[in-house]
């Protein structure tokens, strides 16, 4: 076959339906999915030459088997090559396997992208697999061809094969291409045309943001996972029955419940994708072309409306959309400004295929397999054949978006919502869920069925206490009781409060700080009968007060020293005055009999007291018991205030298994260090933290090593961070647990081993007895993967708020599945993973609507934890402004934090109306006496907001700029700061290639740095200012030109950027410069000696302060710098105040040390971008090392490579320059700060600069050298020298 | 079997909730009601009933007299076929 060279006037445009499909095709050369495919299985005596004759008429009259395409210099364009393709014959009856071998062989070609302007875009295979069996595959890219197209072809061909074998006439050939260009052309200049886009324009006004089942962004990639599933004929006969009765069309129907599917995964509103023939009455309906569009179907179904009234609706408007349906849906993007890859016109899309059944071909037997159909960006769901003949119906998902087991879901669930819908009188009697899953998760919950026996806590307690009186039950400080001892003193105890009243479902209260008595007090008030009510000394009085008043208890256990908390009238009994002998009442609790009372804030701000029976806490306790294997060998420490009911378990774990507790002294919960010294001497096995509590932990040096057999962890979300963090500090299993007071402490448990690499972490599995049920809105379990609120049921629920029937009944509601049972609604949302654990979303009161669109908060806090750069994020809808509400994101970095990075990423990941308006770095979140997280302290973000918005062609652009660098929700004004506004170095890298690209200009970085405020930068940019950053002088930050400017002097790579951070928390106090080595800019010469670098540097500085006092400082080189600096200002005569050093060390420690290679040299530059070298011994070239900065998106990366050659240079220079030192002393006082975190070569010290200086001024901070102009280290450090300087 | 004008007349005419008589040989279907949708299924029954003719066939022209004209000559051909 010859390819003659195209001649322009033979090309011709694309019609408006392939240029679509071209620009998704120039996006990415490389990606095979627009080759459709599809391959006959013919089985019987096959006619071999029939066949290649009747396929190479039908190839050789289809004239799109010939297009090619190829970018014009206006526009892409498509011409005819001669030859059209044939048919080739491949004879694979000898292989092994023929029929793999032939798949695979079609899989390679379906695979394989195409260079449209030289490759066929068509290809035709025969291949023989056995005497009768052949498949025929057929492969065309789909800007020649669409599905209808295909079927055209295959049918031609099958026509023409059989005419031949039976001598029957074929019918018509097909018209020719140019019809289908020709119609295009017509179609584009018609009335019809402007008249469709009047009626989109319409339709979609005010479309919502459109998502998909899954989260993230829908772009397709190179393959896609496919299921397919055969409808029960009863189905398909149910669906034909109800098209019958609604006198609908049976694809109208199909299609609407597929849609009403869908919208139950997006918040009841779906937007799906149903590609339309566009043939109708159309010159070139019988013209095998690319000619298909997909239109956008708004499905907010009615469930509540009659079945068959919204269907007729629904397929009204489907079939509305139909008489406009040649309007492009690329136009309707491009109308409705949807442009970019995140905005979407439609989510997955739903495919009724009634003519993609096999042709006939005569005397065989013809089965179809279509192997691709296009681009699969989501979900795409087709449904192939009709009621009579079958309908297969097939899930393609994007694998990036669905895991094979999300796929398998939908695949299998779809039908049984289907039959389900088409039997329903509403679509809101249809569950979500299968039958299959529905019955699988009664299943499981049934399975956590276990007998127990009906007994008391009580009972537990005294069992231990017959058994093993002489072993130690609680130590406290150096006292300690023994079983026996426990058994004496609580007898005597509940003998005294029987007499004061105790009793069944009677209250004793205990406000006790922790000592022996804490625990004795618990059981006396158990042997009584009574339960006990923990009051918390640290509460206001008034509060204690009010819950006194509200329960009524006989008696109130407290100490002396206590007493004035209480009315005059509380019933006290003071601990002097506990009995110390008595005989214990005959009077135990019932199973069925309240055990303890624990007081939680209401929502309305009264508190309530969760009212907890024996039999439900007995659950809890001998679940953990023997699921943990606790035994006599184990010590459990008890720090926990007794009015969080995680200390119900800290106190009796113990004790009913022969234990020991252990209680810690009071305070000490808050403190990390006391509590791994209690580690260590107690020999604690087993303990618990609120995660917050054990992020604090974990950075604590004493944890360290530490290895307590077990530690659990409630209250609130353990992340996978948090998880990761305490497998490399402690040596322990750790355990997460979930459950609220109502549900006697915990419900369900999660081993968060070394191994797991959940994220987010679940909350796992339910405990014996107990149910957690994940329901949608009509309390009906949800399929895996759909959020739905949590409901717990089983034994462990309470029985209710005291003294409140009214919430009570609120909150216990009758369970729907079960009569009978109650469940308890936890006003937490959920999801089941695949494996039937439960995963936690958070507070339904964190759904909000911004703009009214539905946004979980627990899902946007999973996305900024996910991308591996913080340690903790909160996110709140914030209304700081009435009526505007704002997303704002609250994190604690981790390692490689950049805030511009996290827009970045999140950018990615969520719809951009879920991306935070700010993003704000903390410390560590602010926590309330409980150590849980305090929302209300998170503090309101600085939005430079305020100003007059941009003005003119330059303001507006940056306007604009600001907004997409820096991930804001609106352009900015005219005032705002970039830095303020959370801009670094990187994204000021981004700043300027992006104003490069739009303006042809680099203003460089030093442009920005000096003028970060918009309207300044606007006005450099419009005089040409062009500044690259690498001056031996730059301006970190502007400040009071009054008071004396603080220089910071560059470390070895011989930039200032990286002391951007601690410039500005510096400013405004003062005006703060970087000096830079002159050896970063390529063309410049650098000076031979660092006496001689030094001296350029104060010739800088007596030129931007001519006069007055200066301040100096340096981290590493820059600091031996800013030594020498002072000694040669005082030279001159200058005054210098502050000479800060940064963890430097005098030039005397270095001269030993070998000339570092050129590749250590590089390795260096790693630790100038902020990354520990030493965690990446692979990077030992120039190449790689430049790579890994590219890709890890650092601003040294961004360089341009003459620059980074430079800074290479300036690395090894400066270190012979210091090997090559003397210093001399300066005058004045050396402040210096050490990196105290594992200091590498641990005889440095700051002692060494004794001999240079007049006076030192020691000080450390608990971080690592690479650290130290980190965003953590600079919040300690800035203060620190603020201090320091004094004018 | 053998597909009738009045046959087709008269499928069509259920589809667009009209009487057979209002249909006339040169009226445009889909200015009458009858889009893509509704065609699939008396094509699908028409091609289950035998008829040699794909939905293109009907998709190109949109009066009942061109559809019939083509069928004519798709059955014509298929009977002189028959050995």
């Amino acid at each position: 076959m010859t390819t003659q060279r195209p001649v322009e006037s033979a090309a011709r445009p694309l019609t408006e339906a392939q240029e679509g499909l071209w620009f998704f095709q120039a996006l990415d050369p490389s990606n095979p999915i627009l080759n459709t495919g599809q391959y006959l299985d013919l089985t019987g005596p096959l006619n071999v030459a029939a066949l290649m004759s009747a396929a190479d008429q039908a190839l050789a009259q289809a004239g799109a088997l010939r297009l090619q395409f190829r970018q014009g210099l206006s526009g892409a364009r498509q011409w005819l090559a001669p030859e059209p393709p044939r048919l080739a014959v491949v004879d694979l009856s000898d292989e092994a396997d023929p029929e793999t071998e032939a798949r695979r062989r079609m899989r390679a070609d379906s695979d394989r992208p195409l260079d449209l302007a030289r490759d066929p875009l068509a290809a035709f295979a025969l291949y023989r697999l056995g005497a009768d069996r052949h498949f025929l595959y057929e492969r065309i890219h789909h800007l020649a061809i669409d599905g209808y197209g295909m079927v055209l072809v295959t049918n031609r061909i099958g026509e023409l094969y059989s005419a031949r074998v039976t001598g029957r006439m074929p019918s018509d050939p097909f018209p020719p291409l140019d019809r289908a260009l020709e119609e295009d052309a017509e179609w584009r200049a018609s009335a019809k045309r402007a008249a469709a886009r009047d009626y989109w324009l319409g339709a979609l006004s005010g479309l919502p943001e459109v998502t998909g089942p899954a989260p993230g962004r829908a772009v397709s990639g190179h393959s896609f996972h496919r299921e397919s599933r055969w409808l029960p004929a009863d189905l398909t006969a149910r669906l034909a029955d109800v098209a019958q009765g609604t006198g609908l069309m049976w694809p109208d129907v199909l299609t609407a419940l597929a849609s009403a599917y869908v919208a139950r995964w997006t918040v009841g509103e779906a937007v799906t994708g149903v590609p339309f023939m566009a043939r109708m009455g159309s010159k070139a309906a019988r013209v095998p072309c690319m000619a298909m569009n997909v239109l956008p179907f708004r499905c907010a179904p009615d469930e509540d409306a009659p079945l068959a009234e919204w269907l007729t609706s629904a397929a009204k408007a489907l079939m509305q959309g139909r008489r406009h349906g040649r309007y492009r849906s690329e136009q309707m993007r491009r109308d409705l400004g949807l442009i970019g890859g995140a905005r979407r016109l439609y989510g997955p899309l739903v495919n009724v295929q009634p003519f993609d059944v096999a042709p006939a071909f005569a005397g065989l037997d013809v089965r179809l397999n279509i192997l691709g159909a296009g681009a699969v960006d989501d979900l795409t769901l087709t449904f192939r054949g009709d009621p009579e003949r079958g309908i297969l119906f097939e899930v393609d998902s994007n694998p990036a978006l669905y895991s094979p087991e999300d796929a398998r879901g939908h695949a299998d669930r779809l039908p049984a919502f289907l039959a389900a819908a088409l039997a329903a009188k509403r679509l809101a009697e249809v569950p979500t869920a299968s039958p299959a899953e529905t019955a699988a998760i009664t299943r499981a919950s049934d399975a956590t069925r276990h007998t127990l026996p009906d007994t008391s806590l009580w009972a537990l307690l005294e069992t231990e206490m017959r058994r093993s009186p002489e072993a130690v039950a609680i130590t406290s400080g150096d006292k300690w009781l023994s079983y026996a001892d426990l058994d004496f003193a609580s007898a005597a105890l509940a003998a005294q409060l029987s007499r004061m009243g105790a009793g069944r479902d009677r209250l004793v209260a205990v406000a006790l700080e922790r000592s022996a008595d804490l625990p004795v007090a618990l059981v006396a008030a158990l042997r009584a009968g009574a339960a006990y009510l923990p009051l918390d000394p640290e509460h206001p009085p008034e509060r204690l007060a009010r819950i006194l008043a509200m329960a009524d208890p006989v008696a109130v256990l407290t100490s002396p020293d206590l007493a004035h908390l209480f009315p005059a009238d509380a019933p006290l009994l003071l601990t002097p005055d506990w009995a110390d002998e008595g005989e214990a009442p005959a009077t135990p609790p019932a199973p069925g009999d309240l055990a303890y009372v624990i007081y939680t804030s209401g929502s309305t701000g009264e508190p309530k007291g969760v009212a907890i029976e024996h039999r439900a806490i007995v659950n809890r306790l001998l679940w953990m018991r023997d699921h943990y294997r606790i035994d006599v060998s184990d010590r459990i420490l008890q720090k926990t205030p007794a009015t969080f009911d995680v200390s119900v378990w800290e106190f009796f774990l113990p004790l009913i298994a022969g234990a020991r507790l252990v209680m810690a002294p009071p305070g000490a919960h808050r403190d990390p260090s006391r509590i791994a010294r209690l580690i260590r001497d107690e020999g604690i096995t087993t303990l618990h933290f609120v995660p917050s509590m054990l992020s604090a932990f974990l950075a604590a040096p004493q944890a360290r090593g530490l290895s307590p057999r077990r530690v659990f962890c409630s209250g609130e979300e353990l992340t996978a961070d948090q998880r990761d963090r305490f497998h490399r500090t402690l040596t322990a299993e750790l355990h997460n647990l979930y459950g609220p007071t109502e549900a006697a402490v915990d419900v369900s448990y999660w081993p968060a081993t070394p191994d797991d690499r959940s994220n987010p972490l679940p909350i796992g599995f339910p405990v014996w007895n107990t149910r957690l049920e994940v329901l949608d809105a009509a309390m009906r379990p949800v399929p895996p993967g759909l959020p739905g609120s949590l409901y717990l049921g089983g034994i462990q629920l309470a029985r209710g708020y005291l003294g409140r029937p009214d919430l009570t009944a609120d909150r216990f509601v009758s369970d729907p599945a079960r009569p009978g049972e109650r469940l308890y609604a936890t006003g937490d949302l959920a999801r089941l993973r695949h494996d039937g654990a439960v995963v936690y979303l958070g507070r339904s009161d964190h759904q909000v609507k911004i703009r009214g669109l539905r946004i979980e908060l627990g899902e946007i806090e999973s996305a900024i934890m996910a991308s591996g750069l913080v340690r903790e994020a909160v996110v709140l809808a914030r209304e700081d402004h009435a009526g505007e509400k704002r997303l704002v994101g609250y994190v604690v970095p981790g390692a490689g934090y950049e805030a511009g990075v996290l827009a970045q990423r999140l950018a990615s990941a969520l719809p951009a109306y879920m991306v935070p308006s700010a993003m704000v770095a903390l410390d560590a979140m602010p926590v309330t006496a409980n150590g849980k997280l305090d929302r209300k302290a998170l503090p309101a973000p600085v939005f430079a907001a305020a100003g007059r918005a941009a003005e003119g062609p330059t303001e507006r652009m940056l306007a604009r700029l600001y907004a997409e660098v820096l991930a804001l929700a609106e352009p900015a004004p005219a005032e705002a700061d970039f830095f303020a506004l959370g801009g670094d170095s990187l994204s000021a890298v981004r700043l300027i290639q992006r104003i490069a690209a739009e303006t042809g200009h680099d203003p460089g970085l030093g442009t920005v740095f000096e003028n970060p405020v918009l309207a300044a930068l606007a006005e450099a940019l419009d005089q040409g200012a062009t500044d690259d950053g690498l001056s031996t002088a730059i301006l970190l930050a502007e400040g009071d030109r009054a008071r004396a400017p603080l220089f910071l002097i560059h470390p070895a790579g011989g930039l200032a950027w990286g002391y951007r951070g601690l410039a500005r928390a510096i400013a405004p106090v003062r005006t703060v410069w970087g000096l830079q080595n002159p050896g970063i800019d390529p063309d410049r010469e650098m000076p031979d000696s660092l006496r001689k670098l030094a001296a350029l540097y104060v010739d800088e500085v007596a030129r931007i302060a001519p006069e007055g006092a200066v301040h100096l400082a340096g981290w590493s080189v820059g600091g031996i710098l800013a030594q020498e600096v002072a000694v040669q200002l005082a030279a001159r005569g200058r005054k210098v105040g502050l000479v800060a050093l940064l963890d430097s060390y005098p030039a005397d420690c270095w001269r030993t040390e070998a000339e570092p290679d050129p590749v250590m040299a590089l390795r260096a530059l790693l630790a100038i971008a902020g990354l520990d070298p030493d965690g990446h011994p692979e990077l030992d070239s120039r190449a790689k090392v430049v790579a890994f900065l590219r890709r890890t998106d650092t601003a040294l990366g961004a360089l341009p490579e003459r620059v980074l050659d430079a800074v290479i240079r300036t690395v090894t220079a400066t270190n012979r320059m210091i090997r090559g030192h003397w210093h001399r002393p300066m005058p004045g006082t050396l402040t210096h700060i050490r990196a105290g975190l594992y200091h590498a070569a641990s005889d440095l010290d700051a002692g060494m600069w004794q001999p240079w200086a007049d006076g030192l001024d020691q000080l450390e901070v608990p971080f690592l050298h690479a650290q130290m102009t980190g965003p953590a280290a600079v919040r300690l450090i800035a203060p620190a020298l603020a201090d320091r300087m004094g004018e | 079997m053998s597909l009738t004008l009045d046959r087709m007349r008269g499928d069509i005419a259920k589809l667009i909730y009209l009487d057979p008589e209002d249909i006339g040989d040169d009226d445009n279907l889909a200015d009458l009601g009858l889009d893509s949708m509704r065609l699939m299924s008396p094509v699908l029954q028409w091609e289950q009933g035998g008829l040699k003719a794909d939905f293109g066939t009907f998709a190109e022209f949109y009066t009942l007299g061109e559809w019939w004209r083509a069928v004519e000559r798709i059955q014509s051909r298929t009977a002189i076929a028959q050995p």
